[in-house]
């Protein structure tokens, strides 16, 4: 599933072409590898205002090994090192004017920003603003990381992560995680972090290790690179496709060092026999990814009960029933434990033809939400992913004209990999992701469909 | 009574085609003149083509059935011979019992004797016994009486009457079917050197009255032997009679139960169940 | 004084097994070997109890129909999986008994601790069968090969005739008395007695029990996809005593006959595998014990010439199975009987229940007696899942050792397998 556009477009002759003809030229984005340095280059650190993460920012990074520029050289000599990272304390404002300071260091800064950068912007939700005037100067910051977004090029990204006071601890792991090429294409997005109780240390090359995840829907395409990429990140994963697609299953299982469980999520006793299997195979479970989904398109006026009802079933409901069954079940569901549910651009944009499956989609992002809470109390998380245009085998079924149209339509113009949300899903499954909860990560390369 | 030795097996196409050309005008006693062979050794390679053939084991034993082998182109001999009384195209086969006096080795080497007696009145013409018996190291270790009917031909004056009969008991469950193929006749004739024409071909058997080929007698009975093999007496006398004969092809069942410490056989037609072979198996 | 008796030996667990869906003959594994068979199933097991790379004490398998391309299949498929390459593996072959047998010497080598772990068996392809050429070509052939000048070749080719080109098809017949084994269960029904309308009745039970459990996923983590095929395509859940009633009979002649097609098993193509091991072992690995095997007897019976039923040696064997266990016939809660042909399995309990038979035939003083039907085939047999020779065995003991764990500890399930050559397989499976 290689995308014939991005690599002519990168090519000597498509470079020519694509530059002389004014298309646009999407870039090869910055994935993760095992083994990989944070960040191809040095990292620049500015505030706004009096912001209260720079110094821990910076020993982050420096511990990364991550080598730390000041602003002023980052302003000043244009034959320094390019940064890889621009990344801004935005703690301190109190008003929309402390918002100059901030335009006052990401211009110079970004301008000089390498092709694969991050842009990274950290700061208090608007929501616990003192004043009206704080919680604008707070929201402007959305406006303007999602234009910055939008004006990076060479595979660039900018996001924001809001940081409530008390919860500065939760944040090395997202950092980490928008800083590498983990989140390649995750672009154009804010989330928050709240205060949650993390492991001191964890094994940065294998950061799931020793841990057990149920990947549903494992068989092909997302499903196999979430389990893939759990596996690589050290997990033990129970891979469950239903039985019809247990030969795609066991030779995924068989890839990645893991199990094949078959299984039919939506049957009644699915919930029931999956924490048997869990408790008897491995005393409980760590990780719970819930991927299975299905697509059964039709115009709303043309839909019949069956159509809407089965995509419920899979993408909504044995979600609802797995998750609850096992907050219920004794001990199955470990401490810690991480619950990642894929939802949708759909659920978050609507698409046409696609009601079942949008409101299943947004459904998701509902019962994430509402979960966050009774997670957070058992120190566990629950979050949702919502892929936007992923190239699959199910894309590369698409007409030629749609798939086009759908992968360009977003600020990296190209599709994303499998292998990009199964990093976010991965890094939410971390342990050190305690602090990320109740949040639906869009993983679209900023897509233009439900900004 | 003399006995010719003879150095080797007599070629037995060349036999047939004089018994062929002799048959008219022959007449009177049965010869009293004795073939025989000396020191015979064992073709291993022989052995195993007639054990493929008829389905035997192969091993270092010989098969109950297999001095026939060497003691048959001999008998042919003194069949084709002028002084012999009766024609050899027309001769059918109708009985043969073979006794094994102790299991000979393949290795061994063996005299072979062979002679003509007993020229018997029969219902529908005459019969006569080939005899053959072969020693090892001085000792009898095999002999045979092959029984034939020369169908319209006359006995001598006060001959006695023909024994061409084995009875055996009811032989109603059916222990084996098989599938006799077209060219059953013309494999064992290869093997056995029994190029008896009414063997080898519809055409060639139509020229001797029979609506199609035939399998030969002694074929029959070695596939007996070896469907029951390992279920044998060491010294045995098997001894059958030749019935309606198996056209080739035909689909056959092998009857079989245990009788007197041996067996009772019989081989019929698997549609029509008409009888083909039944026979004895006793220790001796 | 010292001790005599039998040594304390422990049991086998049966961890769990693996099959691909049975094909009729020529449908959806038309174009697959023994081999790549085995293997999918081999890779289906390592799957399900994450066996990648792992060194087990041995695999054991066989197929009835082999190529001489199938030269060390077992090994050769061990080799192609993903199991380590250092686990060991030979091949076995009792005909139908053969999934059954390998367990039977997979449990002893870890009853008597020469290992700890093993998989046990079988394959069978009856549309990638092996066509032999016949013999006399073959031969031809060999000296042909054998030939050191192009004289002796030439005379060697000089042999070859037009009718020894044509291929010999195997044929599902006994060599010794070339009977169809269909024929020979005809005698034996015709002998029992056994009528069209019970064998029927035996085949649409088969087929609605196999297409209940495959409907509550009970075939979940028994079975994995091969080939496009995800349930076995010989399966009909539709079948009806009026269906059956339409079909000729195929086997048997005359008045008498009653097999026909839909209550004898077709040819199948498939493949089987049972993990079994050490408690030990199993508890290590956290993987489940389904049940044990606690005992297991072979019989055969002269059905050539001692007038035994060829399909008849099970009945013979468990009578010497349930006297060395102190059990009877009576004593178990699950009973698989394979269903070679609705008749068999049929005059089998017959036969059990035959005072005449059980004395002067088994030695017994009584009758062994009757078998709740209810607790026979209960997620279907052969009937349904069609019968690929070596596979069945391995089947039937996956199949059972998941019922009994269903049922809960201290069940005991009961298996009977005939098999060509007039053998008999029989095991005792709890849970």
């Amino acid at each position: 599933m290689s995308d014939w556009y991005r690599d002519f477009a990168n090519s000597g002759f498509g470079t020519t072409i694509t530059k002389q003809l004014g298309l646009p030229r999407p870039a090869v984005l910055r994935r993760y590898e095992p083994g990989q340095p944070l960040l191809p280059g040095p990292a620049v650190i500015g505030s706004a205002g009096e912001g209260r993460l720079r110094k821990a920012l910076t020993e982050l990074l420096q511990a990364e090994g991550v080598h730390v520029q000041s602003p002023v050289t980052a302003d000043g000599a244009t034959d320094g090192e390019k940064p890889a990272a621009v990344i801004l304390d935005a703690t301190g404002l109190r008003t929309p004017a402390d918002l100059a300071s901030a335009h006052d260091f990401l211009a110079p800064a970004i301008k000089r920003l390498r092709a694969t950068g991050r842009v990274l912007i950290l700061a208090d939700p608007p929501s616990q603003a003192d004043s009206p005037a704080q919680a604008a100067a707070r929201q402007a910051l959305d406006g303007l990381v999602r234009s910055v977004a939008k004006e990076l090029r060479a595979g660039s990204t900018a996001n924001l992560i809001h940081v409530p006071e008390g919860a500065e601890g939760s944040l090395a792991s997202p950092v980490r995680f928008f800083l590498s090429g983990r989140s390649a294409y995750v672009d154009g997005q804010v989330m928050s972090v709240t205060a949650a109780e993390l492991p001191a240390e964890e094994d940065a090359d294998k950061p799931l290790a020793g841990k057990v995840a149920v990947v549903t829907g494992a068989a092909r395409g997302i499903g196999a690179a979430i389990a893939t990429v759990m596996a690589r990140d050290g997990a033990h994963v129970v891979a469950v496709d239903i039985p019809a697609a247990g030969d795609k299953l066991a030779e995924v299982a068989n890839e990645i060092g893991g199990t094949a469980l078959q299984l039919d999520i939506t049957a009644e006793d699915a919930p029931q026999r999956l924490i048997e299997h869990l408790r008897e195979r491995h005393g409980g479970v760590d990780v719970v990814v819930h991927n299975a989904g299905i697509t059964r398109d039709k115009l709303l006026v043309n839909m019949d009960a069956a159509r809407w009802n089965s995509v419920m079933a899979v993408n909504l409901q044995a979600q609802l029933d797995i998750t609850q069954a096992l907050l219920d079940a004794d001990g199955v569901l470990r401490p810690g434990a991480r619950v990642v549910c894929v939802s949708s651009q759909s659920g978050i944009a609507g698409n046409r033809g696609q009601t079942n499956y949008a409101a299943s989609k947004a459904g998701v992002i509902g019962m994430v939400r509402a979960w966050a809470p009774q997670f957070a109390e058992r120190g566990a998380t629950i979050n949702a992913v919502a892929p936007g245009f992923i190239v699959t085998d199910m894309t590369a079924k698409m007409p030629f004209g749609t798939r086009e149209v759908g992968s360009r339509l977003n600020s990296l113009q190209q599709g994303g990999l499998p292998v990009d949300v199964a990093e976010t899903i991965a890094w939410l499954s971390q342990p050190g992701s305690g602090g990320v909860n109740g949040q639906t990560v869009r993983v679209c390369g900023q897509s233009l469909l439900g900004a | 009574m003399a006995v010719t030795v003879l150095d080797e097996a007599p070629n037995l196409r060349a036999l047939y085609a004089k018994a062929a050309v002799t048959a008219w005008g022959r007449g009177g006693d049965l010869p009293t003149d004795r073939l025989a062979r000396k020191g015979v050794a064992v073709d291993p390679a022989h052995l195993a083509a007639y054990t493929r053939v008829c389905r035997l084991p192969l091993d270092d034993v010989l098969p109950a059935t297999y001095p026939h082998m060497l003691a048959f182109p001999l008998q042919m001999a003194l069949m084709s011979d002028r002084s012999f009384p009766l024609a050899l195209p027309g001769l059918v086969h109708v009985r043969n019992r073979i006794d094994v006096v102790r299991p000979i080795g393949a290795g061994e080497p063996l005299d072979l004797e062979v002679w003509a007696e007993r020229f018997a009145a029969h219902r529908s013409g005459a019969t006569v016994d080939l005899c053959a018996t072969v020693s090892a190291g001085g000792q009898e270790v095999w002999r045979s009486r092959s029984t034939y009917l020369a169908r319209g031909a006359t006995a001598p004056e006060g001959a006695p009457a023909a024994d061409v009969e084995v009875s055996v008991g009811a032989l109603d469950r059916v222990a084996a079917t098989w599938r006799v193929p077209a060219d059953a006749g013309r494999r064992y004739a290869k093997v056995s050197g029994d190029v008896n024409p009414i063997h080898l071909s519809g055409l060639t058997a139509k020229a001797f009255g029979f609506k199609r080929a035939i399998a030969h007698g002694m074929w029959v009975k070695a596939r007996v032997l070896g469907a029951l093999a390992g279920r044998l007496p060491d010294a045995l006398s098997v001894d059958v009679a030749f019935r309606k004969p198996l056209f080739l092809p035909s689909t056959v069942t092998l009857s079989t139960a245990q009788a007197d410490g041996g067996w009772d056989a019989a081989v019929r037609n698997a549609s029509s169940g008409s009888e083909h072979v039944v026979g004895t198996i006793r220790p001796l | 004084m010292a001790d005599t008796s039998k040594p304390a030996t422990r049991k086998a667990a049966i961890v769990g097994g693996n099959r691909i869906p049975f094909a009729r003959s020529n449908t959806a594994y038309a174009q697959a070997s023994n081999q790549d068979m085995l293997t999918a199933t081999l890779d289906g097991l390592v799957a399900r109890f994450g066996l990648q790379g792992a060194q087990l004490g041995e695999v054991v398998a066989g197929a009835v129909l082999k190529h001489s391309r199938d030269f060390n299949l077992t090994r050769e498929s061990v080799l192609g999986s993903r199991l380590s390459a250092t686990t060991p593996a030979y091949d076995v072959q009792q005909a139908c008994g053969t999934g059954l047998e390998a367990a039977i010497l997979v449990a002893n080598k870890i009853a008597l601790e020469q290992i700890e772990s093993g998989i046990a068996g079988g394959v069978d392809t009856t549309s990638d069968a092996p066509l032999a050429v016949g013999d006399d070509l073959r031969r031809v052939l060999i000296s042909l090969s054998n030939a050191k000048t192009l004289q002796d070749r030439l005379k060697a080719v000089a042999k070859i005739r037009p009718g020894q080109l044509v291929p010999e098809i195997p044929r599902n017949a006994e060599p010794r008395t070339g009977l169809a084994m269909g024929d020979h269960a005809a005698i034996t029904a015709e002998e029992w007695e056994i009528g069209r309308e019970e064998q029927d009745e035996l085949a649409v039970r088969s087929h609605q029990n196999m297409a209940a459990a495959y409907e509550r996923g009970y075939f979940d983590d028994l079975v994995t996809p091969f080939l496009g095929l995800a349930r076995d395509n010989n399966l009909r859940p539709d079948s009806s005593l009026e269906k059956l009633a339409k079909l000729k009979p195929v086997f048997g002649t005359g008045e008498g006959a009653t097999m026909t097609a839909g209550n004898s098993t077709p040819l199948t193509d498939g493949a089987s595998a049972v993990l079994l091991a050490s408690d030990e072992w199993a508890a290590e690995r956290g993987l489940p014990v389904l049940a044990h095997l606690v005992d297991a007897q072979t019989a055969a019976v002269d059905y050539v010439h001692g007038g035994e039923g060829l399909l008849m040696a099970p009945v013979y064997a468990m009578p010497v199975m349930l006297a060395r266990n102190g059990l009877s016939l009576q004593d178990f809660d699950f009973y698989e009987i394979h269903e070679a042909f609705a008749s068999t399995v049929l005059a089998t309990m017959k036969a059990w229940e035959d005072a005449a038979f059980c004395k002067d035939k088994l030695g017994l003083d009584a009758p062994l007696g009757s078998i709740d039907r209810s607790k026979l085939n209960v997620h279907g047999s052969s009937l349904a899942a069609g019968h690929p020779f070596a596979a069945t065995g391995g089947r039937i003991v996956a199949q059972l050792a998941k019922t009994l764990h269903e049922a809960g500890p201290g069940k005991r399930g009961l298996i009977s397998i005939c098999a060509a050559g007039g053998q008999g397989v029989v095991a005792i499976l709890e849970s």
